[in-house]
């Protein structure tokens, strides 16, 4: 026998026995397929979701802000990014920047866009994340906005799972914190303070989804790609905490019923936000975001 | 020969497979598995999460819930891991609080020399040191505690929801008043329990003790009820 073959003999029998072993006990081969064993972590885990690009645009959509164009990262500078911190943090914005145009029924812009991440996601490794059959309904569903807004957010969804199925924590955590920021980015630079309270609130209450994804972040703050957006990301954190939390003067936060049987979830504390704060938070976020999308001249 | 090999190779495949597909499988769980509401103005949410738990597991799922909108979360097993899971709703904050903290340091212990004015003796030696009342080292070093009061920010939890006494229901649907920061906490019970937050990693666990738990997130705009608008 050759040395190859006794190997993966040596493998396929040494395989399966340090499994029955772990088991603990004289096993019969058809009780091991019951019982596969597998290593876990253990213990209290933690995980941090931050709310996707859609979920905001939707909102400023229905709160009547107007989409423009001018705020898009132009889809001509996504050859310019060649180094893989770029290209994460620049897919992260181009999938906001999607979602952006798919809330507004933009199907041009849309088209664009989806053809662009999807061949970034290619040189980023995501390629597996964009099957055939999410591309195919795409192209059938470019001048159905509904259609379109679900074709983004599985695509943006399937990044994030693909990422999550294979340890790419800090990899995700670039994409969705420039998505974030994006998102931000579009809403403060289209908000007139003195007229815009719905997206104004909106704006301030994005000091809650900041802590999330600091926390996120700082699970892989060891990357130092990660490292380096954390220190972006704290100043404008800076910013933020600035922002005044009131409480209100009730019993504090809780569930109710209301007579309805609807169940509200209401009281505490809410936070408040000046022109000065909204144009600082604005500078810092208009600040970073020149980081993320230059291009190398 | 050939017949052995490739009855091994079945049998690994067969072992395998499964163990190796575990964590995939539960990837899409949420979306597949959790009853989706029969309202169909809810939308999916990116915030909904599948993970691989083993019996016995607490985990938690940091999400934001925005003000002006409905949600409905719900949250399904795979049946080997029990029929009721524990599922509990904190508010999480971060508080600034004032904190005494508290530094330790060696520092050179010193004696008082007493009346010793460079002709009497502390501890045997003779003290030239002293002029009068005054101190002198001892060449020994002792521990010093020193307070200092800060200003530090903490997070905080408020239980806010515990299916345990809402029947252990696996769903709960809500209109936000206030933007808010929530933890959502899932314990799959059985699995001999143990602390909870101490945290070993890379146990072997049979599959029978493994299964996926879902949460699937659900939002819409909170809808507007009664009349407005002047009208005609």
């Amino acid at each position: 026998m050759k040395k190859q073959s006794k190997l993966i003999l040596a493998f396929l029998v040494g395989f399966p026995l340090v499994f029955l072993t772990s088991c603990g006990g004289d096993v019969h081969v058809e009780e091991a397929i019951e019982d596969v064993v597998e290593e876990v972590e253990e213990g209290n885990q933690t995980y941090y979701r931050i709310p996707s690009p859609d979920e905001m645009f939707g909102f400023i959509k229905e709160s009547g802000l107007a989409f423009n164009g001018e705020l898009l990262n132009p889809i001509q500078n996504a050859v310019n990014y060649s180094d893989p911190k770029m290209q994460a943090l620049n897919f992260g914005v181009y999938s906001a920047d999607l979602a952006y145009t798919a809330a507004y029924e933009e199907f041009n812009e849309t088209t664009k866009y989806f053809a662009t991440i999807q061949k970034m996601s290619e040189s980023i490794g995501l390629s597996s994340a964009f099957d055939k059959t999410l591309i195919e309904r795409a192209q059938a569903n470019l001048d159905n906005a509904d259609s379109l807004v679900e074709i983004t957010n599985t695509s943006y969804f399937a990044v994030v799972d693909y990422l999550e199925q294979n340890e790419q924590g800090d990899k995700l955590g670039l994409i969705a914190s420039a998505g974030w920021l994006e998102t931000i980015y579009v809403v403060v630079n289209t908000t007139n303070y003195a007229t815009d309270k719905t997206a104004v609130d909106r704006l301030a209450d994005q000091k809650l989804a900041l802590d999330n994804l600091l926390d996120y972040l700082e699970e892989y703050k060891d990357n130092q790609d990660v490292a380096e957006l954390l220190g972006w990301f704290n100043e404008l954190e800076t910013v933020f905490a600035s922002l005044p939390e009131e409480e209100d003067s009730g019993s504090g936060i809780s569930f109710k019923k209301k007579e309805s049987g609807k169940m509200v979830l209401g009281g505490g504390s809410s936070i408040s936000i000046s022109e000065e704060q909204f144009n600082a938070i604005r500078d810092k976020v208009n600040e970073i975001r020149n980081n993320i999308v230059k291009v190398e001249a | 020969m050939k017949k052995y090999i490739n009855k091994l190779v079945l049998l690994a495949v067969i072992i395998m497979v499964p163990a190796m597909s575990f964590s995939q499988y539960c990837n899409y769980f949420h979306s597949k598995y959790c009853l989706q509401s029969e309202n169909e103005m809810f939308k999916l949410n990116g915030q909904s999460k599948s993970a691989l738990f083993s019996k016995g597991q607490t985990s938690e799922l940091q999400i934001i819930v925005y003000n002006k909108q409905d949600y409905r979360i719900s949250v399904c097993m795979d049946e080997n891991l029990g029929s009721q899971v524990k599922f509990k709703i904190y508010e999480t904050k971060k508080v600034k609080v004032e904190k005494v903290i508290e530094t330790k340091s060696m520092e050179e212990e010193v004696e008082s020399c007493g009346t010793c004015n460079g002709t009497g003796e502390a501890d045997g030696e003779e003290c030239y040191d002293c002029e009068g009342v005054g101190e002198r080292t001892t060449g020994n070093e002792v521990e010093v505690i020193s307070k200092e009061t800060k200003i530090v920010v903490e997070k905080q939890k408020q239980l806010l929801y515990d299916n345990s006494e809402d029947g252990f229901s696996n769903e709960i649907e809500f209109t936000v008043e206030s933007t808010r920061r929530l933890t959502l906490e899932i314990t799959v019970p059985g699995g001999g329990g143990g602390d909870a937050t101490t945290k070993k990693r890379g146990k072997l666990m049979k599959s029978s003790d493994m299964g996926c738990v879902g949460i699937l997130v659900e939002h819409m705009t909170t809808p507007v009820s009664g009349f407005y608008g002047s009208g005609f």
